[in-house]
């Protein structure tokens, strides 16, 4: 869909249709959103939905990078300590490694 | 049309059959059959044994002929990582260095060669089950040389080893010849080996457990969506025991008391598919069942009103790891849950005598007729222990027969350690006496203890191949050797004359006088037994012993001795029911029933076997043999601490494949030119590109495209479709 085709009460629509859906755990539409509307939001020269568009790229931003930290942060731990937690790091593990600890 | 179509087919038909149809894989890659690789076995808290990566360790072959070839392998070898193939009379030399640097190391094969076999060959512990021994024990693996048991062990068995090892037994010859050709033509010239092609191996033994049992049990319990189920089995199989008379329920006053001989069933070897264990298990078992046979017929089962006291005759199961089978009959006799049908407790037994390892030095006596033994005893204070000392030995001067007394504290390696742990009360107050006998002193004589090559070549074992009687009559011992059949100092007759003294020495015992008559112990039995065990299941002995089919389903054993590694719980082996048939077989009451009737008969106490019988043709077989689980209580019993120590917890990991084969790598040039061949015409091309773009106007037209001037409308519709 290209944006600049869109009326500018439409791209509203579709930016804060796209920040609601991200918040059902989908940090990967937020990603996309915010990509997406990123020069609607900064770029394009002012109008009047362009404020509203520019909190939801902005919450959509801080949204998906607080989910990527995390989840690093997450897998780091997880490969670092599964082996550790034993028992646990088992119960946690989809895939259970074989021939090894 | 369609006839030059069928025309030209079969013109490539024909060329596909001249071509030589050899698949390119089989060109490059040639298998090593036969070989049996090292695997892993874990217990509570380590792994121990074999396992390559997920793909196969690949290394580049190397003859290792003496100890300077292994530490240029270590230490100056270039083309990395090494598949050393190794003799077994060298392993013992090198496998330490190789295990303290195993970098460049992939793997190792080992093989038995003819002319240069191995004067000693363990790959168990110096101290065998060190960790589940009773008080008392001695025996320290950790501590450099002071008197260990097993002084030639190398302890692989229970160490984890950082590489594959296969080995190749002496019928494998031509692959090592094989190899050592490829090694010969290619990787002999070994400080010249760099980018030429080399011989080189590719062992594959990818082990799904790790860790330790805890762990892989864990896993093998909770499955998960892409993980398979099972990664390891606990070790165990059966227990056979049959008792002298049935039996009985009834409670305390009327209960006879019952002295326990055992002997054990299995052996162990690093290697999967070879534990023959000549003497550190067969000869031990089959003095066993010789003399419960010899003591049944001195002794009638219907006898039994006439006595007090009972004899109750034990295979363990699974002794090589940890005590498996005794440890859980230990168990089972504190909790008064063995045997099934009529429980004892330990104070219904008051001896306890164990026939242990006594293979190992009967190669050392083959030409006299001597067979000295040792009977070990942790106190000298049980009475019962003593007689039964002093009769033994009596009896064996009979057939010049030594029996030197042993006591210490310092047991060898035996199922009495199960005994003096688990029912250390009744072991230390001397209520449950012990008695060990063994052919060695205070170390093993047995230079081959619990491993591939304790063959029956190690005991000097040379069958006679004497028919059996259709009534099962086996010629004695006397008349064999008056006829000149056997001499006195064959193995067979020694354990005849042995388990003679061991049925006579129960006789006095149960009937409290001593035997008058002159029936022994057949060596031509002994003869017969050995040979099922060591060399072919396809014998006299198992073929009566088996069960029976329906009419005329020969059904044939396989021309091979039975392995007698305990193997996996989940998996029944054949040898302890080939010594439970046997022990039927052998001291049963032979009941003149039809299969039917056979199955519909019972009587307290006693089961009841089809079997086929001496002339092949079944019969009726009423006898006290049982079978109970050897399974070590560490897997019976709920929320047991897999680490705590107390009771075996071996495992074995589940694999997929095992295999080997050898093929000549490249030597990487050809790889390195094609890499410069592409890198160069990536280059190039490249070049060519901007060459083009930079002077399109010498090699094109140089015309205004003529859609220039209508492009507006169209760049509308190429709009919407990009979305």
């Amino acid at each position: 869909m290209d944006l600049s085709r869109l009326p500018n009460d439409k791209k509203l629509q579709l930016c804060r249709w796209y920040f609601r859906v991200g918040c059902m755990f989908l940090p990967f539409v937020w990603a996309v959103n915010a990509v997406w509307f990123f020069k609607e939001a900064f770029v394009k020269p002012p109008y009047d939905e362009q404020k509203q568009i520019k909190k939801y790229v902005v919450m959509s931003v801080v949204g998906a990078t607080t989910w990527i930290v995390v989840l690093t942060v997450w897998v780091i731990i997880f490969q670092l300590q599964r082996v550790a937690w034993g028992e646990v790091g088992d119960a946690l593990s989809f895939i259970v490694p074989l021939g090894r600890a | 049309m369609a006839v030059s179509n069928f025309y030209v087919f079969l013109l490539l038909l024909g060329i596909v059959t001249i071509t030589k149809c050899e698949r390119l894989h089989e060109q490059i890659y040639s298998s090593i059959e036969g070989g049996a690789p090292c695997f892993r076995r874990l217990n509570g808290t380590h792994q121990a044994g074999c396992s390559s990566s997920d793909k196969g360790a690949v290394g580049v072959i190397h003859m290792v002929d003496n100890i300077s070839d292994a530490q240029w392998l270590v230490y100056n070898a270039t083309e990395g990582p090494y598949m050393a193939v190794v003799s077994t009379s060298l392993f013992y030399d090198i496998v330490e260095l190789f295990m303290s640097y195993p970098k460049n190391i992939a793997g190792v094969l080992i093989y038995d060669n003819v002319n240069d076999s191995a004067t000693s060959f363990t790959q168990d512990s110096r101290c065998p089950n060190e960790y589940s021994s009773g008080p008392g024990s001695l025996c320290s693996s950790s501590q450099a040389g002071g008197v260990v048991w097993n002084e030639k062990g190398t302890g692989l068995l229970k160490r984890d080893i950082p590489f594959p090892i296969f080995f190749l037994p002496q019928s494998r010859s031509e692959e090592i010849v094989k190899i050592r050709d490829c090694y010969e033509r290619f990787n002999y010239d070994k400080n010249n080996q760099q980018g030429r092609p080399l011989c080189s191996a590719q062992l594959n033994s990818f082990m799904f457990a790790a860790v330790s049992s805890e762990v892989c049990m864990r896993r093998s319990a909770t499955s998960t969506l892409l993980s398979p189920t099972k990664v390891c089995d606990p070790l165990g199989d059966n227990n056979v025991y049959y008792s002298l008379f049935p039996g009985t329920k009834t409670k305390d006053s009327a209960k006879k008391s019952v002295t326990l001989v055992t002997a054990r069933i299995d052996s162990a070897s690093l290697f999967d598919g070879v534990s023959p264990g000549s003497a550190s298990s067969v000869v031990g078992m089959v003095t066993l069942i010789t003399a419960a046979a010899t003591l049944s017929q001195l002794i009638p089962v219907t006898d039994s009103q006439l006595y007090e006291q009972n004899v109750l005759w034990t295979l363990f199961n699974g002794e090589a790891f940890d005590y498996i089978g005794s440890q859980r009959v230990a168990y089972d006799l504190q909790r008064a849950a063995w045997p099934a049908h009529a429980p004892l407790t330990p104070a219904d037994i008051p001896l306890h005598v164990e026939i242990g390892q006594i293979g190992g030095s009967v190669i050392s006596h083959l030409n006299d007729t001597t067979w000295p033994l040792h009977a070990f005893t942790a106190t000298q204070i049980v009475s019962e222990t003593l007689k039964f000392l002093n009769s033994l030995s009596t009896y064996g001067e009979m057939y010049n027969m030594t029996v030197f007394s042993e006591y210490t504290t310092n047991l060898p390696p035996s199922s009495l350690h199960s005994f003096r742990r688990i029912l250390r009360n009744v072991t230390e107050s001397g209520d449950l006496g012990e008695l060990l006998i063994t052919d060695h002193n205070n170390t093993f004589t047995n230079m081959y203890y619990n491993s591939a090559l304790d063959d029956y070549d190690k005991i000097g074992f040379n069958y006679h191949n004497i028919s059996i009687s259709s009534d099962g009559q086996f010629v004695p011992t006397p008349e064999l050797i008056a006829n000149g059949t056997m001499k006195e100092n064959e193995l067979q007759v020694k354990i005849s004359r042995l388990s003679t003294v061991v049925a006579r020495t129960l006789y006095q015992r149960v009937t409290g006088k001593d035997y008058a008559g002159d029936v022994v112990a057949s060596a031509h039995l002994v003869d017969e037994m050995l040979y099922c065990f060591l060399r072919s299941q396809a014998c006299r002995l198992l073929l009566a012993a088996e069960y029976a089919q329906g009419a005329g389903a020969e059904e044939s054993l396989p021309d091979r001795a039975a392995p007698l590694y305990v193997g996996v719980a989940t998996w029944p082996a054949t040898a302890p029911v080939f010594a439970g048939h046997l022990l039927a077989l052998l001291t049963g009451t032979h009941l003149p029933l039809n299969k039917s009737g056979c199955d519909a008969q019972k009587e307290e106490g006693f089961s009841n076997y089809w079997l086929r019988g001496w002339n092949h043709t079944g019969v009726c077989i009423q006898t006290t043999m049982n079978f109970s689980q050897a399974l070590s209580p560490a897997f019976i019993i709920p929320d047991y601490d897999l680490k705590s120590g107390i009771y075996s917890t071996w495992t074995e990991s589940v694999w997929h494949a095992m295999w080997a084969r050898v093929f000549v790598s490249a030597g990487g040039g050809g790889a390195a030119a094609a890499g410069a061949a592409g890198l160069l015409a990536t280059a190039v091309a490249a070049l060519l590109t901007y060459w083009l773009q930079r002077h399109a106007s010498l090699v094109f037209l140089d015309r205004a495209p003529a859609s220039m001037a209508v492009d507006d409308a169209a760049s509308g519709i190429l709009r919407t479709v990009n979305c």
